[in-house]
């Protein structure tokens, strides 16, 4: 009989006795890739706000799922909001799961240090990521770059400001893509070009148009990506990891206990086109009234069904249980790079290089080309492009965030549409979770809330 | 003839200050200096108590009348014979008889003496005497530790059979403790003790819920009450935020495992239940004992023939409570109302409720502003349209019925007691209940004078068709929230109507759940329970008094639950045919064992008396379980996983170790001065590595005042004892790894194939460590008229280093830790009052009754932490200073009618016409989270019980009441129902009282507002009116029994025969408007926090019988 008082655990691996080797280390940073998957991060959290909050699409019950979505949609949202939770307390895991595998892979020896040079280059990536959902819906947040040891310490953490979370943004997409490689090797695993495009991204919404032109002249002159021909094939399941998607997250339906898919296609669909939908973000018919006649987008982005309901086509319903879709999330792809370049040429003056990437997007879908009439025109003239091609894709709300033009469209969305909504100010930025001013007051709450 | 006591029963007798004739007479020798000479029909085994006085004639005298020998004194010798006096040598009558107890059971060594003289003899194995009397006019009495003494005339009789009633006093009951038994009049500490008679009053499958109100200081919540489900039992408060709160379960001495079912015990097998409720009577089980610890005995063969005997009863249950929903006319109109309101709210300036479907709909109204396409006749008040009242529906009268037979006997070497019950339950709802087979034997046998050993084995098979699974759409009883009256459970022909939910409210996204009667009977949801636990040990007399007992026990427990869904039903949101068939099914089982070497000395030395007992055990327990859900079900031609073509599967194993060392010192001094000081030291495998060892100590002291000399002997105040202790106990119920920080898997996908990752999903804490619980008691016990019998405590316990999952800031990666901070305490009074076999002519009358005060305070929390606030709305605040989980929310001072008032007073941002005005407490003219009041907890003020028996003739009539008061309960169904957001059913009382501006301007209610809820009308959800005073008086059980008279027990050649009628619960007063007011969610921090229809108290009829062979 054994009474050892020296029990480890039997089915669970212990921390102390865990990142010890290279492919623990491995283990942990698939571990980071999987807190991607959570349902705060980008089963639903990031891209529910993207597409919720925006014009893009209306909540077809509101008040459905404790009416959780549908403030989100109507503007209303409470510091309880339970997506606004999960987005803060997952992105944080999986910020902890990185900062884990930074402070850890130092001291183990890779067979071959290039791989755990890009390992660590992986890291800040995602990191950068994260920290860059969390800046611009909370505004000031707490900015964590180190392992928690001591749980304790949190207590008393400030929220740093916007200025210095996008430093560290920044240092931290620099440093991936000095060790990054053009090709990651496998579908899912972050790249050089994705991190360039993250940081091209980040410079544009500081409107630090310079930076972000080199970066996404120097993704495009990779020669690692380009536009598919069909835009239908690039969310196809079939079709994962295309040339045209730079980063995804990756779900997969049917495997695993039917635990690796994702519950957007359940919750974004109408009830009256899937059995199991929650219908909280359907297309309007404005958006699909964008799309010109022979845009062939029109119908495979946005498809018009029978009754009152528009709904995306980049997502299949999942064929196993409801939460178990398996389209991966496409969070950088090459048309985005290429409508950003356009922004950042028009920005800059050149026009005519804008209208040509533009174009590039459009002659795919079998739009009419569009002409370089001047910086303001085409201003929106991108704006509205970036809308039809990256729809559903937690886009929207982030680009009129970007460029200013939130409040406005906003209300101009909810005029056309009958409802008695008004957008201000305060609404841009989402409340700090309840749960947190609760477990630490010294986190104060954004202005109206 | 001599009886043949064994070391065993002089070790047990020794415990309540006896010792043997023999041992005595040695101390007398010395003290004396006299020799003693016997006969050798004396037996020097006889116990008997050390005379005090220093007068050898008066001590003979007192050894004379304790054994009934005569004691004659011959110079410096002692003549000892039996029962013949020298100077009465007379004409001797010999007579002869036997000593019973009230259930015919033989009486050994019972004291029968001739009154006012020296004469005397005690009875035999079989309970038989012979002596001889000098006169027709002797008077016989018959005495017996803890009967009443007895009285005989003689008269021209010469073979008599004397029954002995069990003594009233109940002082020299004898209570169990652990690792020992003791004397009721030497307890020190603070226990309570019930014996079967007084539990088999409520006639139950399980004990815990005969336990309810029978206790102070013992909180019994009939939570669960579903068939197969546990009550939860809380011991003096809760003592902890965050760590279990289960009381140490210990059979026949064996510790069982943590959180055990106490259904796998059935009440037919149980003798007594002692409840160690201070920690100076539980530090003897240290790290486990700060919850209390309830010790249960099973029953014991008893000397004599071997009895066979028979109890069955069988009955009738319904539903004690429920929430009273509104009919399908009232819930038209309120749905309506709120869809109306919803749509029209949004912008009152373009709407209007008379706006039909498509202008509604090119205003850009969502689903929910559409009024339910299908009342129209409802509203129209049509008669004859389907009102369905669900609860009528899912809930029925079901039958229960227990069979229970044992044997019972044994000889001068072994006895034995054997039971088989088999217990039938329907349940009340729809499609539950249980089957349940118990078999339970215990053995002892002595092999020898000094050698004993003994077995007790339990073993329980039970089969449960469970209630709840996953969601609130597979527990039909929540289902009847958001379940409409508009819909019948069955077509016309009879068959289930699956889906017309889904049909009818697809459109207007109204309730989309299945027909919960549909879904009762579609699915399978089946528990299948075995378990048997006991012990056997070996008992070894050393050298006199001084005994050793090693025993191992063992705890085995295997359950299988099986679950499948076909896909002939829907689901939430799943509407038939489109929900796919689902399965699942969970196979666990542990293993617990235990072995335990206990040695005991018992000695007297003139005035003192002591006890020593010192032990080690070592227990170990391992478990496993495997659960495994299957999809792509094909068809339903297999109702298990077996049918399923892709799996997901979870494994879970776990082990635990305690090693611990125990030690206790009893000291009596004359008896009256009572001092008990004992400390166990525990080492455990769940604790961090650098505190995996404690040790907990207890002292306690009693004092006998009656016994004193200078205390007035008197008939009013016949008994009064001091008692005080202190001590220290430990919590350990944090799962097995609490201490370390784990790696779960996280996995991905790349390149199409599953990646295995994984995460730190816990911290880590080195120094996680017991929670210590210490406590302090003071109690007084009286007894008055040598018939009542008054007990009261104080006492006061602090738990220190409490395991307290603390929620962290989620930017550290974590949500909670674990960690050893903030102490909390609780104190309260107690109160117990009993009085038995109070005569008047044949009409003997008893009652009991006992109160329980608790208060509760939180004294630290985390470093820098003075309050946690968790739950629904953050409703549940724990502050520094204040009460576990006291519920908090916003006080409605009433219904805003029009923009303007809203305007004039301080409101919550979005408050609209019809929301609840609440008060600015603080007069900041702000409505935010500093408003909310304090609304009560769900620890009530108080708890009690009482009840009382009365038997004349062969009839006895007994009852008892248990009640709570100053218990809040926030009641989420009934929130949800209460609301006005029209998606669940309303309450009776809601669409009798919300405001509606034509409808019921005056109502006190929000109005009803689908739609358009508005983020003040959430914020406010958990306000004064949401949390429910759940005091409630249950009459708990009354019975009416008959005992069958002598004469056709004779004819039906029975001993014993009783019949009876019972009623469990059917009465209860309560203002409470939820199902049961004993409801409650599992986590302390929101304790009070009801978050789905509870399963209701149920309320039984029933008729038994008891026959003894």
């Amino acid at each position: 009989c054994d009474f050892d008082l020296n029990q480890s655990p039997i089915t669970e691996k212990e921390s102390s006795n865990f990142f010890k080797s290279e492919i623990e280390i491995e283990e942990a940073v698939y571990g980071v890739y999987g807190a991607l998957r959570s349902n705060g991060v980008y089963e639903l959290g990031i891209p529910v706000i993207g597409e919720i909050s925006s014009d893009n699409t209306f909540d077809e019950v509101p008040a459905n799922d404790g009416g959780n979505y549908g403030e989100l949609d109507e503007f209303t949202v409470i510091p309880s909001n339970s997506v606004i939770a999960s987005i803060w307390k997952d992105s944080y895991v999986a910020i902890q799961r990185a900062n884990v595998v930074l402070n850890r892979i130092g001291d183990i020896p890779f067979k071959d240090e290039y791989v755990k040079q890009n390992r660590i280059g992986e890291m800040k990536f995602l990191r950068g990521l994260l920290y860059f959902n969390l800046v611009r819906i909370y505004g000031d947040v707490p900015l964590i770059i180190e392992e928690t040891t001591d749980v304790n310490a949190a207590f008393g953490v400030e929220r740093a400001a916007v200025s210095e979370v996008y430093n560290q943004i920044i240092q931290d997409l620099k440093a991936a893509i000095e060790v990054l490689p053009l090709d990651g090797g496998a579908d899912g695993r972050a790249e050089k070009g994705a991190a360039q495009a993250l940081l091209a991204k980040v410079h544009l919404t500081l409107k630090d148009y310079a930076n972000a032109k080199q970066l996404l002249d120097q993704v495009q002159s990779s020669g690692q990506y380009g536009l598919l021909e069909s835009g239908n094939d690039i969310f196809a399941i079939a079709n994962k990891g295309n040339r045209e998607v730079m980063f995804a997250v990756k779900f997969e339906s049917g495997i695993n206990g039917n635990s690796m898919g994702s519950s957007i296609f359940r919750m974004c669909t109408p009830s009256g086109y899937y059995a199991s939908g929650k219908g909280h973000n359907i297309p309007t018919e404005q958006l699909y009234s964008l799309y010109e006649d022979g845009d062939l987008r029109k119908e495979s982005y946005v498809k018009h069904v029978e009754g009152i309901y528009y709904v995306s086509g980049k997502m299949d319903a999942p064929t196993t249980v409801p939460d178990d879709a398996g389209n991966d999330f496409v969070v950088l792809r090459f048309a985005d790079v290429l409508l950003m370049s356009a922004e950042v040429e028009n920005e800059l003056g050149n026009t005519a290089l804008a209208a040509e990437m533009l174009n590039k997007v459009r002659q795919r879908s079998g739009a009419s080309e569009v002409l370089a009439d001047g910086q303001v025109t085409l201003r929106s003239t991108i704006a509205a492009e970036r809308q039809m091609e990256l729809v559903g894709e937690g886009h929207r709300w982030f680009d009129l965030l970007r460029t200013g033009q939130a409040i406005e469209v906003m209300n101009k969305h909810f005029a056309e549409r009958g409802q008695n909504i008004v957008v201000d100010q305060d609404n841009l930025l989402m409340p700090i979770p309840q749960s947190q001013i609760d477990a630490d007051p010294v986190l104060n709450q954004n202005p109206g809330y | 003839s001599a009886t043949n006591l064994t070391s065993i029963d002089i070790y047990q007798e020794a415990e309540i200050g006896k010792n043997s004739l023999k041992s005595i007479l040695d101390k007398l020798k010395a003290k004396f200096q006299v020799n003693f000479a016997y006969m050798e029909e004396v037996n020097d085994q006889v116990l008997v108590q050390m005379p005090e006085s220093n007068d050898l004639t008066q001590v003979l005298e007192s050894l004379s009348s304790q054994t009934g020998y005569s004691f004659q004194l011959m110079g410096k010798s002692v003549l000892i014979t039996l029962s013949k006096s020298g100077d009465e040598s007379k004409k001797i009558i010999p007579v002869k008889g036997q000593v019973t107890d009230e259930n015919g059971e033989a009486i050994i060594g019972a004291a029968v003496k001739v009154k006012g003289t020296n004469t005397g003899t005690i009875t035999d194995i079989s309970g038989n005497f012979e002596l001889g009397v000098p006169s027709q006019s002797a008077i016989l009495i018959v005495s017996f530790v803890g009967y009443q003494a007895k009285e005989v005339k003689i008269g021209n009789q010469t073979s008599f059979a004397i029954q002995l009633k069990e003594d009233a006093k109940q002082l020299e009951e004898v209570v169990v403790i652990g690792y020992g038994k003791q004397s009721k009049t030497r307890v020190t500490g603070a226990i309570s003790s019930v014996k079967s008679e007084d539990l088999s009053k409520y006639t139950a499958g399980s004990f815990d819920q005969q336990l309810v109100g029978k206790m102070s200081g013992v909180m019994v919540s009939e939570n669960a009450a579903a068939p197969g489900q546990d009550a939860q039992i809380v011991i003096r408060g809760t003592s902890t935020l965050t760590a279990g709160t289960n009381p140490l379960i210990v059979v026949d001495g064996m510790p069982l495992s943590e959180g055990t079912s106490l259904n796998d015990i059935p009440a037919s097998s149980i003798a007594s239940v002692d409840v160690l409720k201070d920690a100076a009577s539980a530090a003897i089980y240290g790290s486990r004992a700060s919850n209390g610890v309830i010790l249960i005995t099973t029953k014991k063969g008893s000397k004599g023939r071997a009895q066979l005997s028979f109890d069955y009863y069988t009955g009738i249950q319904q539903s004690a409570g429920g929430i009273e929903f509104a009919n399908a006319y009232e819930s038209a109109r309120y749905f309506t109302h709120a869809r109306d309101y919803g749509y029209v709210s949004k912008d009152p300036a373009n709407r209007s409720e008379i706006d039909d479907v498509a202008t509604r709909k090119a205003n850009g109204a969502s689903k929910r502003e559409f009024r339910l396409n299908y009342l129209e006749p409802y509203l129209n008040g049509e008669e004859g349209l389907t009102d369905t009242n669900w609860s009528d529906e899912l809930l029925r009268s079901a039958p229960v019925s227990n069979y229970s037979l044992s044997l019972n006997g044994g000889n001068d070497k072994t006895d034995y007691f054997a039971n088989v019950s088999y217990f039938d339950q329907e349940g009340i709802v729809l499609t539950s209940g249980q089957q349940r087979y118990n078999a339970n034997v215990s053995l002892r046998s002595k092999l020898s004078d000094r050698v004993e050993f003994g077995v007790n084995l339990n073993a329980a098979y039970t089969k449960v068709n469970d209630l709840k699974v996953g969601g609130f759409d597979e527990d039909p009883i929540n289902m009847l929230w958001a379940t409409y009256p508009f819909f019948s459970p069955y077509n016309e022909d009879g068959s289930l109507n699956i889906g017309a939910q889904h049909q009818a409210n697809g459109p207007e996204d109204g309730a989309l759940l299945e027909n919960p009667v549909a879904m009762l009977e579609n699915t399978k949801r089946v528990e299948n329970r075995f378990r048997t636990f006991g012990n056997a040990y070996m008992q070894l007399e050393l050298l006199k008094n001084l005994v050793y007992k090693t025993s191992v026990g063992t705890d085995f427990s295997s359950n299988h639950y099986d679950y499948f869904s076909p896909n002939t039903i829907g689901a939430y949101r799943q509407p038939f045919p489109n929900k796919q068939a689902k399965s699942w099914e969970k196979n666990s089982h542990y293993f617990n064992y235990l072995f335990e070497h206990i040695m005991t000395y018992a000695n007297s030395f003139g005035d003192h008396d002591i006890n020593l007992m010192a032990g080690a055990t070592m227990q170990r327990e391992d478990g496993v379980s495997t659960s495994v859900s299957g999809t792509g079900i094909a068809d339903n031609n297999i109702d298990n996983i077996a049918g399923a073509s892709s799996f997901g599967v979870t494994s879970d194993r776990y082990a635990w170790t305690q090693i611990s060392y125990l030690a206790r010192v009893q000291y009596y001094y004359k008896n009256r001065y009572q001092l008990s000081v004992a400390a166990r030291r525990d080492g455990s495998s769940r604790f961090g590595d650098n505190t995996k060892w404690a040790v907990f100590p207890s002292i306690s002291g009693g004092w006998i005042i009656s016994e004193e000399t200078f205390f007035p002997k008197q008939d009013f105040l016949t008994y009064l004892k001091l008692r005080a202790n202190w001590g220290m106990t430990g919590n350990n119920q944090i799962g097995s790894y609490g201490s370390k920080a784990l790696v779960t898997s996280s996995d991905y996908v790349m390149n199409g194939t599953l990646q295995p990752g994984f995460a730190a999903t816990t911290a880590p804490n080195p120094n996680l460590s017991w929670e210590t619980n210490t406590s302090s008691n003071f109690g007084f016990d009286v007894q008055l008229l040598s018939k009542v019998n008054f007990s009261v405590n104080y006492y006061q316990s602090t738990t220190t280093d409490l395991l307290l999952s603390v929620p962290v800031p989620e930017h550290s990666g974590y949500s909670k830790s674990l960690q050893n901070v903030g102490s909390m305490r609780n104190k309260g009074f107690e109160l117990e009052l009993n009085a038995v076999e109070l005569n008047a002519g044949e009409f003997t009358f008893g009652f009991n009754a006992n109160l329980t005060t608790n208060q509760n305070e939180i004294l630290s929390l985390a470093p820098g932490q003075e309050q946690i606030l968790t739950g629904y709305n953050s409703s549940f605040l724990t502050e520094v200073g204040g009460p576990l989980a006291q519920m908090i929310g916003y006080k409605v001072t009433g219904v805003y009618k029009d923009q303007e008032s809203i305007e004039a007073t301080p409101h919550l941002k979005g408050t609209i016409p019809g929301d609840y005005m609440v008060e600015d407490v603080n007069g900041d003219g702000i409505i935010n989270a500093d408003d909310k009041v304090a609304l009560g907890t769900y620890e009530p003020k108080l708890f009690y019980g009482f009840g009382a028996n009365m038997s004349y003739r062969n009839f006895d009539l007994s009852f008892a009441f248990n009640g709570i008061e100053g218990r809040k309960i926030f009641d989420q169904p009934v929130m949800q129902a209460n609301t006005g957001e029209g998606f669940a059913v309303p309450t009776k009382d809601y669409v009798n009282n919300y405001y509606h501006p034509e409808f019921n301007p005056d109502g006190k209610y929000a109005q009803p507002n689908m739609g358009n809820f508005s983020s003040a009308r959430k914020n406010t959800r958990g306000n004064s009116m949401d949390v429910l005073d759940a005091d409630y008086l249950r009459l708990r059980n009354i019975q009416l029994a008959y005992k069958l008279p002598e004469a056709v027990l004779t004819k039906l050649n029975l001993s014993a025969a009783r019949v009876y009628v019972a009623a469990n619960n059917p009465l209860t007063f309560t203002k409470y408007a939820g199902a049961n007011p004993d409801g409650k969610v599992t986590a302390n921090l929101e304790q009070g926090s009801v978050n789905a229809i509870p399963h209701p108290v149920v309320k039984s009829y029933m008729v038994g019988m008891n026959l003894t062979f």
